[in-house]
């Protein structure tokens, strides 16, 4: 067996039957790979009730998970579609600028922090979602808030300032 | 006839030693530089490791968050195509031919591909 399973594929295999009525139905995401993983920290900070309940649906019910997970699966498309929608809506330039940066970037979230710092800010400020990478190690930096990217192509501007949560909001109310 | 004997008071000194200076630093010295260099290598590949290991982190949680979404997505289509599939069948068998000795959902190997959709 494929190593990879055969996804189905729009373009290949048509098949246009809608879901039947008595499935509500759901507006699907509809964003590409770049905003998804550009929101993904979002997603994950507003929807993880949500997700949780949908990955614990799907554990207990295994090879039924399917048909039995609908209705979990439509909150968790929904509140990931409220997630990307109000980052539309709220901070469009930011997020552009991010998703944009990591799609010419190979999807390397290090090559893009200014532009991360800027889009985490927005989102905290406007929605309060934050972005935090859980187990992190104590006594370090958060890779996210490093001034310096070892691995970036290009030094981060000095100009640049990480969005640290605290920080931020002490800093204007002293200038 | 007289033997040869050594002569009176031995014989002189072989002179096995070369008579030049070392040159360079003593050994310790090298091997300590060399050290150093290697210290300051390795300081970097371990900071740089660190880092390499956060920032796989960061791009493991970033996809973990996006699991569900993507999932759920995939389902519907597969729920949708397994109704379509079934309704097909019945429509044209009459009847649903149960194919596997399980109720478990399996993945459909083979897909309708009509030459002709409504679209």
């Amino acid at each position: 067996m494929a190593a990879r399973k055969p996804v189905f594929n729009q373009q290949v295999l048509y098949d246009t039957t809608p879901l039947p009525d008595s499935i509500p139905k759901v507006k699907e995401l509809g964003a590409t790979s770049a905003p998804l993983f550009s929101a993904s920290f979002f997603i994950g900070t507003r929807c993880k009730d949500y997700n949780d309940d949908y990955m614990q649906c799907k554990t207990e019910n295994p090879g039924k998970g399917e048909f039995e997970c609908l209705k979990e699966g439509r909150r968790v498309t929904r509140c990931a579609r409220s997630v990307i929608k109000d980052l539309n809506t709220s901070c469009l330039e930011q997020f552009r600028a991010h998703w944009e940066c990591l799609d010419d970037n190979n999807h390397q979230l290090w090559q893009c922090r200014p532009a991360e710092w800027n889009l985490n800010r927005c989102a905290f400020e406007k929605l309060g979602l934050e972005k935090v990478i859980p187990d992190q190690p104590p006594q370090s930096t958060p890779v996210h808030l490093r001034k310096k990217m070892i691995f970036a192509h290009y030094p981060i501007p000095s100009h640049a300032k990480p969005f640290i949560t605290g920080q931020e909001e002490a800093k204007p109310k002293a200038s | 006839m007289p033997q040869d004997m050594p002569p009176v008071g031995g014989y002189e000194a072989v002179q096995y030693k070369r008579n030049i200076p070392a040159r360079g630093f003593r050994a310790g010295y090298y091997l300590a530089g060399a050290g150093a260099i290697m210290a300051y290598g390795w300081y970097h590949l371990i900071v740089g490791l660190r880092e390499r290991n956060e920032l796989a982190r960061e791009k493991m949680w970033g996809r973990i968050h996006l699991i569900p979404a993507l999932q759920a997505e995939e389902d519907r289509d597969l729920v949708r195509r397994h109704l379509a599939d079934q309704a097909r069948e019945k429509a044209l068998l009459g009847e649903n031919i149960k194919v596997y000795h399980s109720d478990r959902y399996v993945r459909p190997t083979f897909a309708a591909t009509p030459g002709s959709t409504t679209k």
